[in-house]
């Protein structure tokens, strides 16, 4: 897409990279108007990074390798920097990495908000991050053969994997305790909802002093999956199933990243409609994540209330899309169903029921006192830490920083619908609650007030032209935080590269440090704050440093500790 | 305390009676598709459009027949064969209840015969797209009787053999100056 002077957002940022950087900047293309990618000298790399992250209000959303050898001979690193100082807009900053050394200056020394993605480029594509301090696989299994890279285009098929050849696990969990502690692993199924994962915290007594946890015990080799089997307008469906709950929100994140890829204009009836789902997610998502606020306080009254409400939300969801999720609603260049009077009409009395009921409902879960005194100052995240790595959503709004996709960028209808960003300083479980208790009511205003202001005009562009080796970033704020893709089209109408990054990935990194300090009933409220997804099969493994003792407690047994804090499960 | 005493009083009971009672769904509910098997043309439009490749087609020339396959337990509900569907035959019902005891059960099919090429005796096409083409004609006002059939059920290659034939003859082409 050619962006025209006048309209690019970000120029600024460019302008400074040259003046600091001069040579090392090699070219600056924009795909969107606010969206630039900037090849730098593959050396320069951490001094550019660290430049926009620290100097310039930049936050790492999201970095990726791509195996450009059948483009260019070279692969690629990205790092997304979603540009939140005085100018608005999105830097990828892009650099090549050559064949024959396949290797690249590490940023997670200078910017902590690289490891993750800088562990998943070293297993995907076996290029080194040289410097990270890092150095266990990520995504890949231990018996993983060290040889074979995934997402390299030479690999091996998406439905192929080696056999496994252990049974037993060989990851080392780190513990920068300086004292002795024990033990406490929780899992290895566990944890917050999108797929298993374990837990090992590092006690002494009842305070944790450590915490470190592994997931993608059950990756699902989506990308891979994207990029061989399936056309660029059926990844729509399967963006849907990325999460269980904010499923329209990715596949929103997906067809933008696609649609802005292409240059295509999006009528703005279907605009509106992707925002009132969007929110219509939100609305269901946010109301089980009070009720969980309620169960791992043990206040199980209040969790069923707050189930039993949010089925109205359920059927406002069931109403407007044809399912209770809000899948199968997307198409590159629009929607797929309009919304109708009577939709409108039913939709709106579930709105209004909703703030009265929800509004009883926060008022007796905040007049709890089990509640302030259960969720004030435990999981404190640190704002120093947040700064550092980069997290989303209603956690990174509770430590102070008015970070909200729907606000900071541009998509969907967001630009004209009312809301605010509400923030907490307390950084603690307790302003995580009330922050989401005050986005649903906002979200309820949202749905309002699109659905009595749709604009007029076709849901769906139709007729436009696939260009292969185009790309750009999509974006939407999901319930927990951005969801943020990259998509990058290819040859026989299937995606070269695609590159979804859901919000709990960017929040995993901190948990760490909001679980020190605190006790073991804590650490279920604590993890459930950041609202990941829940299957119900986690255990954990307590390790006792001064009894150098393990025990292996089953999740339900920490959980129902949490609640009760009665017959500790360490004794 | 009271308060919620009395959000709970209000609630009442919220356990809905299902199984013994029916559960409703939204007017517009995507559930279950069903085909209509008196109105597909075997096209195969929906095989194309379906992304979790829950529908699938299989020919089988030798005994000329095309099998649609429906595996309910890779749909995913979308509706995208209901949108390209050009003669209606499949579309989404509200029935959510797909529970089987048998996994095989899942698989539904349906088949179509196909049409053998009137010229090289090849099938090359399913009966009832033949059918449909003549009917689409007759309905635009061209007269197409059954006698014409055989000109319609004639496949692609040999329509292109008989084409180049008379136009070589009409043109007074000879092979050679075809080459």
């Amino acid at each position: 897409m050619t962006v025209s002077e006048q309209t690019k957002v970000g120029q600024n940022y460019v302008d400074g990279l040259r003046e600091r950087f001069g040579a090392a900047i090699l070219d600056a293309e924009w795909q969107t108007a606010d969206q630039v990618t900037v090849t730098i000298k593959l050396g320069s790399l951490p001094d550019v990074v660290e430049w926009l992250y620290y100097k310039q209000g930049g936050w790492l959303s999201v970095l990726f390798g791509n195996d450009e050898r059948p483009l260019n001979g070279h692969f690629a690193v990205y790092y997304v920097l979603s540009m939140e100082g005085i100018v608005k807009s999105w830097v990828v900053v892009r650099a090549l990495v050559e064949e024959h050394r396949p290797e690249f200056p590490s940023v997670t020394p200078r910017v902590p908000a690289a490891v993750w993605g800088e562990r998943e480029i070293r297993d995907m594509y076996g290029l080194v991050p040289v410097g990270l301090p890092d150095e266990r696989r990520l995504v890949l299994p231990d018996d993983w053969p060290d040889d074979l890279h995934p997402l390299r285009k030479d690999a091996m098929a998406y439905n192929q994997r080696p056999a496994p050849t252990s049974d037993s696990e060989t990851y080392t969990f780190v513990n920068d305790a300086t004292g002795s502690t024990r033990d406490v692993p929780l899992g290895p199924l566990h944890i917050t909802s999108d797929e298993p994962g374990h837990f090992r915290l590092f006690v002494d007594g009842e305070d944790i002093v450590d915490a470190d946890y592994r997931m993608f015990y059950v990756h699902r080799g989506m990308e891979k999956l994207a990029e061989t089997r399936m056309g660029y307008d059926e990844v729509t469906f399967l963006s849907d199933r990325v999460c269980g709950i904010c499923g329209f929100t990715h596949s929103v994140a997906y067809s933008s990243a696609v649609e802005n890829a292409l240059g295509l204009v999006v009528p703005p009836r279907a605009q509106a409609i992707r925002s009132v789902f969007l929110e219509v997610e939100r609305l269901h998502s946010h109301l089980l994540n009070l009720g969980l606020a309620s169960h791992f306080v043990g206040f199980d009254t209040g969790f069923m209330q707050f189930f039993r409400v949010r089925e109205k939300a359920m059927t406002m969801a069931e109403l407007l899309t044809g399912a209770r999720k809000t899948y199968g609603m997307n198409l590159i260049g629009g929607v797929r169903r309009d919304i109708m009077k009577a939709e409108r009409t039913r939709t709106l009395a579930l709105v209004a029921e909703l703030r009265v009921e929800v509004t009883q409902l926060v008022d007796m879960l905040l007049s709890t006192p089990n509640l302030r005194q259960r969720t004030a100052g435990v999981g404190i995240l640190d704002k120093k830490v947040a700064r550092d790595f980069s997290p989303v959503g209603p956690l990174v709004r509770a430590s102070g920083f008015k970070r909200d996709v729907r606000a900071d960028h541009v998509y969907a209808g967001y630009a004209s619908l009312p809301f605010d960003v509400h923030t907490e300083d307390s950084c603690d479980v307790l302003g995580r609650v009330l922050i989401r208790a005050r986005e649903f009511f906002d979200s309820l205003s949202i749905i309002e007030y699109a659905l009595d202001n749709l604009p007029a005009g076709p849901v769906l562009l139709e007729g436009f032209h696939y260009r292969p080796h185009q790309f750009a970033l999509g974006f939407a704020e999901a319930p927990r935080g951005e969801d943020i893709h990259w998509a990058m089209t290819g040859d026989n109408q299937k995606l070269y590269r695609w590159r979804c990054r859901a919000p709990t990935y960017a929040n995993w990194p901190p948990l760490r440090y909001m679980l020190r300090g605190n006790t073991v009933s804590d650490a279920p409220l604590i993890v459930a704050s950041i609202d990941p997804c829940y299957s119900c099969t986690d255990r954990v493994t307590l390790v006792d440093v001064k009894k150098n003792k393990s025990t292996t407690v089953p999740y339900k047994e920490i959980e129902r500790y949490g609640r009760e804090r009665k017959d500790s499960p360490l004794k | 305390m009271l308060k919620l005493f009395k959000i709970i009083a209000d609630a009442g009971e919220a356990t809905a009676k299902y199984p013994f009672a029916p559960f409703p769904v939204s007017p517009g509910f995507r559930g279950k598709p069903e085909l209509d098997a008196t109105q597909c043309i075997a096209c195969a439009a929906c095989t194309t459009a379906c992304p979790a490749n829950a529908l699938t087609m299989d020919n089988d020339t030798a005994t000329g027949i095309r099998t649609w396959q429906l595996h309910l337990g890779r749909c995913i509900f979308c509706g995208r064969c209901e949108e390209v569907c050009p003669t209606h035959a499949i579309v989404l019902t509200p029935t959510f209840e797909l529970a089987v005891a048998n996994k095989d059960d899942l698989l539904q099919k349906a088949s179509f015969r196909l049409q053998d090429c009137s010229a090289c005796g090849r099938p090359f096409a399913p009966a009832r797209e033949i059918d449909y083409a003549m009917a689409l004609l007759r309905q635009s006002g061209v007269a197409v009787d059954e006698a014409r059939r055989a000109e319609f059920a004639c496949c692609p290659a040999c329509k292109r053999a008989a084409t180049v034939a008379r136009d070589a003859v009409s043109q007074h082409l000879s092979p050679e100056a075809e080459q």
